[in-house]
């Protein structure tokens, strides 16, 4: 059943480009060689239900056995180390109609045990995968006990199990000889299930509180490590230094930092987009020269050339407007509307003569002009001495 | 003289904002938790109440909504160290005239409390920021359009408000009076507490603001 066949290539057509079909053992998901493993992981499928794969034809005539043994001579010296990705219910169902359809073809041939040791196999091989399955969700994840798909899929398992051995026992003799056996395996069963079942159940739970127990521990460490890291420090720092624009700047860096960390990951906004550039370049801006720069947008675009264009055009600005305006704070503004996108850079500082001052600053021609009239945008200067400067960044919104 | 009233369960910011406004504002009183604070507005009855959005026993939120249905007289400035969108808009949709985040400087404290007394709102750029990004882009919402969308005008003076710039430098810089900036910022203020908006909810919901 391994990937040379027609049917499995078919049905891994759809695994994405990155994951390279590739046949190899497997370092960590090993029983024997890693076979399994290795093909669970190519596949996308948790290795449990390639071995039930490879154990349900071995009972159907030992061709699962064969195949193994090609697979392992096929692998010599191929190790993977990656493990399969989580399973996706329609890479099983694709298995498993693959299987049905060799199992079929087998028996057409002849090569066969007979019915009643197939199904059954099938039964408790598939069962026991169910039951073991690490694949799907977690047997128990934080914060909630198993969970109710979980203990559904553990008790079809066992079902389909018990079934298995039952059908098994039922038809190697007469029914009527087995019956007896059958009852007194279920009723041991049940007996087990009655007396264990309530200490299984409170183990689970248990496992859960210390599972929920550990991941608050962990969490408590990460958020200490991180206050010492940047609060601690920077309080430290601030106690050393007796400028009080210096004091101000790092009061400010370190508050912008805590907030990206205490509620950037819940916001909702693309992680590499204008939004999240600009203010990177608002954060660095006043890091170089000790100006508060306040921020504010609306919207947001992913990154494209263009706009890393705006961006560079913008981080220009406001280096200029912190540098030369003596202004005491720096504002960027930027808001991606229907007909493009628009960014402000404003200071209230002493301002200057456009006419006089742009001939010979290659920084606002070169940086902030030409690269945007290279993008298909415009920048606009806007300045008086004693009203202070406002650079206006317009892109325009890309012909679909 | 306004008559205002404090409520931060920080002692030491408490104390710094006294100093700053004393000089100022006839202040009338503080408290360190909800409960106080709510008794001591009703029987104080200030004309401004600055008011923290993070405390214990139910925050700023408590307060308003039980000074409201007492004193509806009494107007509330948000100060806060949180600028999250969540917290701003629940502040403002509760009844406060203004939001501001307590790194503002002394001077433009004194101007927002000023503006507040007098019935006005008060938007800072990040504010202005969020409400252009809720009202924006609009589409028409079929019930109550008049309600849920901005004027040009008012976008306009928001944008130069996100922009950094003082009422009074945007009355210039739109060639309007600082009285019509005031009547438009208080128009989107109304706006922002009365909408049912569609899509204010659905951009709520997107930040995770219920």
């Amino acid at each position: 059943m391994a990937i040379s066949d027609p049917k499995a290539a078919a049905a891994s057509a759809e695994v994405p480009a990155r994951r390279r079909l590739r046949l190899a053992r497997s370092h960590d998901e090993r029983v024997f060689a890693g076979l399994a493993g290795g093909i669970g992981t190519t596949l996308g499928i948790g290795p449990i239900w390639v071995r039930a794969a490879f154990v349900t034809l071995t009972a159907a005539g030992g061709t699962g056995l064969v195949l193994y043994l090609l697979g392992w001579a096929a692998t010599l010296g191929a190790t993977t180390t990656e493990v399969a990705a989580p399973a996706e219910p329609r890479r099983k169902l694709g298995l498993g109609l693959m299987l049905a359809g060799v199992m079929l073809a087998l028996r057409a041939t002849g090569i066969w045990f007979g019915d009643a040791v197939s199904a059954s196999v099938v039964l408790v091989a598939f069962g026991t995968a169910a039951v073991w399955d690490r694949s799907g969700p977690a047997l128990a994840t934080a914060g909630r006990p198993a969970s109710m798909p979980t203990r559904a899929r553990i008790a079809v398992g066992l079902f389909l199990m018990v079934g298995g051995v039952v059908a098994f026992f039922g038809s190697v003799d007469a029914l009527a000889d087995i019956t007896p056996v059958v009852v007194a395996v279920a009723a041991t069963a049940g007996g087990t299930l009655l007396v264990f079942g309530p200490w299984l159940w409170r183990m689970t739970d248990d496992l859960t509180m210390e599972r929920r127990e550990r991941i608050r521990t962990q969490e408590r460490a990460e958020i200490s490590a991180h206050l010492h890291d940047s609060v601690l420090q920077t309080l430290a720092l601030i106690q050393r230094s007796d400028d009080p624009r210096r004091m101000v700047t790092l009061a400010r860096g370190q508050e912008r930092e805590l907030r990206t960390w205490l509620y950037g990951r819940a916001d909702g906004r693309e992680p590499d987009g204008l939004r999240s550039a600009l203010e990177s370049v608002a954060a660095r801006t006043e890091q170089l020269h000790d100006v508060p720069v306040e921020i504010v947008v609306v919207g947001d675009v992913p990154t494209t050339d263009a706009i890393r264009a705006v961006v560079q055009a913008a981080a220009e600005a406001a280096g200029n407007a912190a540098r030369h305006s003596g202004a005491s704070k720096v504002s960027i503004f930027a808001e991606v509307g229907p007909d493009g996108v628009d960014v402000f850079v404003t200071d209230q500082g002493k301002g200057f003569v456009v006419a006089d001052v742009a001939e010979d600053r290659r920084g606002v021609r070169e940086s902030i002009v030409a690269r945007m009239v290279r993008h298909a945008g415009e920048a606009t200067v806007t300045s008086s001495p004693g009203e202070g400067t406002e650079v206006h960044l317009h892109l325009p919104r890309e012909p679909r | 003289m306004t008559g205002i009233f404090l409520v931060d369960d920080h002692e030491l910011f408490l104390t710094g904002v006294k100093t700053e406004l004393g000089p100022h504002f006839d202040v009338l009183g503080s408290a360190g938790d909800v409960d106080a604070a709510i008794d001591s507005i009703r029987s104080l009855r200030p004309d401004v109440v600055l008011v923290d959005v993070h405390m214990p026993g139910g925050g700023g939120l408590a307060i308003l909504a039980n000074v409201a249905e007492t004193n509806p007289e009494v107007r509330f400035l948000a100060l806060s160290v949180s600028d999250s969108p969540e917290d701003v808009i629940a502040m403002i949709r509760a009844g406060a005239r203004g939001y501001v985040t307590k790194s503002i400087s002394p001077a433009e404290l004194v101007d927002a409390v000023k503006r507040v007394a007098a019935g006005d709102a008060v938007f800072s750029p990040r504010l202005a920021g969020f409400v252009l990004d809720a009202f924006g882009r609009s589409v028409p919402v079929p019930q109550d359009p008049e309600l849920d969308l901005l004027t040009p005008r008012e976008q306009e003076v928001l944008r130069q408000i996100a922009r950094g710039y003082a009422y009074k430098q945007v009355a210039r810089r739109l060639s309007i009076s600082v009285k019509t900036v005031e009547t438009h910022v208080s128009s989107v203020l109304r706006k922002l507490q009365l909408s049912s908006r569609h899509e204010l909810a659905r951009w709520a919901t997107d930040r995770r603001i219920v």
